[in-house]
């Protein structure tokens, strides 16, 4: 049958596309980060190696590609059209691209000019990305769920990043300000506001529609993410002040924190698990990989607020970091990009040919279910490795660094077939 | 005499239900009118049928599903 309605004026697939083909590079350079430098790289929370290796993961690989998926899906699911999104993706891609290398490079040689390169690229980025988002939530007033995780999360970016900058200007000597708790408060929002907040409300909406599952139950679309960030509101005041009777209130947000991530992981593993369609599915399985180490990393945390001289291990931090940032992050990233590649791909091929009145190839065969599922494997081998290699590194952190090469070019190669496929469809 | 058409694409995983209203739209009579039921709002559709001169209204049922309205402006 031919079609003949002509599609929508959309923005290039160029757009989203340049986030997510760069980030997996960044997951190839942490990689190479840790099989270069081995156990170096894995020394405790404060090593300059450790900075770079933790930096390559959270902004080169997942703020990158949440970045794509924000502009991406701001537009598709909300209907909001980012102000001149070819502009704001050149600068904040290029911003967010040099602002990366700059700051890791910083971390790993210890230069001062470069973290002040760094203290440049990335607040043009990130500012840039929020003042055209929030211009584009301006204009359009929208009652759902992922737009109002999506503006919180936006927000917890930001505090993110001001906390990033003031540690840095704190680390470089510029000012004298209380290290530990800056750090605490910048990984705090940054992998539960901005990651947290933002995986929570995609998956409101990408879960049901992408994984076909029910959709989530009220309230916990219409709660969960407030209360998160709520809480992390509280527990960041009490973090500055200096009095040690508030600590044990500071103990009970944590908790509440962590109860709030595992009932959106155990709810999300419990409509994955009811879902009706049962096909072949890797996003799947990464979506399980996701929950269950959120689930983990929550468990762990719960053990060392209970047990805090288990919590000074610097161990502790690393199996905690790698969890959420490789586990969690990573995971459902790299699975919501084998849905969201060949979704662009085949609504840009079907907009294309439209016009010729002509159908776009199969979704399926754009990027191969037998090549998404052995990288899968890929993937899950590197998780495997790497909490080990936060605890015995002298053993692990090479091989684990070899592996997540491995699997990122692994997850590069096939988003780069997936576009190669999109230009041979259009050249036949 | 016009015809309702009815396509429920609940429960399928995109682009399906994008492919088959396309579908039922390139066959629609000019005196039709096809309702679709789907759980999901399709924001992607909607300028789709603007550019094409199709009319269309939304409804947000109670149980969270969209019926979609579509007809052929004059």
């Amino acid at each position: 049958m031919q079609r003949k309605l002509s599609f929508e004026h959309t923005p290039p697939l160029s757009i989203p596309l340049r986030f997510f083909l760069t980030a997996p590079l960044f997951g190839v350079l942490a990689g190479l980060l840790l099989l270069w430098y081995g156990p170096q790289a894995l020394t405790g929370r404060w090593s300059p190696l450790t900075l770079a290796l933790t930096h390559l993961l959270t902004l080169g690989l997942l703020t990158m590609s949440m970045t794509g998926a924000l502009i991406q899906l701001l537009q598709v699911v909300v209907g909001i059209e980012v102000p001149r999104v070819r502009l704001t993706a050149a600068i904040v891609h290029g911003a967010l691209l040099l602002g990366t290398c700059a700051l890791t490079s910083g971390f790993l040689f210890s230069a001062a000019i470069l973290l002040q390169l760094a203290l440049v690229f990335l607040p043009v980025a990130l500012l840039w990305l929020l003042g055209a988002c929030l211009i584009g939530m301006w204009r359009v007033k929208a009652d759902n769920v992922t737009f109002a995780a999506m503006r919180l999360a936006l927000v917890a970016l930001c505090l993110t990043a001001g906390l990033g900058a003031v540690t840095t200007s704190a680390l470089m000597g510029l000012v004298a300000l209380p290290l530990v708790q800056l750090t605490n408060l910048h990984v705090a929002w940054g992998l539960l506001g901005w990651v947290g907040l933002l995986v929570i409300g995609v998956a409101y909406q990408v879960v049901p529609m992408f994984l076909v599952t029910q959709v989530y139950p009220l309230p916990v679309t219409r709660y969960l993410a407030k209360c998160l960030f709520g809480i992390l509101i509280f527990w960041s005041a009490l973090n500055l002040l200096p009095s040690v009777m508030w600590h044990s209130l500071s103990s009970v947000l944590s908790v509440l924190v962590v109860a709030a991530l595992a009932i959106f992981a155990a709810v999300t593993m419990g409509l994955l698990w009811q879902r009706k369609r049962r096909v072949p599915d890797s996003s799947i399985l990464f979506w399980y990989l996701s929950m269950g180490s959120l689930l983990a990393g929550c468990a762990i945390w719960l053990v060392g607020t209970v047990r805090p001289e288990l919590a000074e291990m610097p161990s502790f931090a690393l199996v905690l970091g790698v969890l959420f940032i490789v586990g969690f992050g990573y995971s459902v990233i790299n699975g919501m990009l084998y849905k969201i590649v060949p979704f662009l791909i085949w609504y840009h091929l079907q907009s294309r040919l439209t016009d010729i009145g002509m159908k776009a190839p199969n979704i399926r065969k754009i990027i191969p279910e037998h090549a998404a599922g052995r990288q899968f494997y890929a993937h899950l081998f590197v998780l495997f490795l790497m909490v080990p290699a936060a605890i015995f590194p002298d053993q692990l952190a090479r091989l684990a660094g070899a592996m997540f090469v491995a699997s990122s070019l692994w997850l590069w190669i096939n988003l780069l077939r997936a576009l190669m496929f999109y230009r041979a469809a259009l050249i036949k | 005499m016009s015809n309702l058409i009815k396509l429920d694409v609940c429960g399928l995983e995109p682009p399906e239900p994008m492919e088959r209203v396309l579908d039922a739209l390139s066959t629609l009579a000019a005196e039709d009118r096809l309702c679709m039921l789907i759980d999901r709002e399709p924001r992607p559709l909607y300028p789709i049928l603007e550019r094409n001169n199709f009319g269309y209204e939304t409804k947000a049922r109670v149980d969270y599903l969209f019926e979609i309205l579509i007809w052929h402006k004059q």
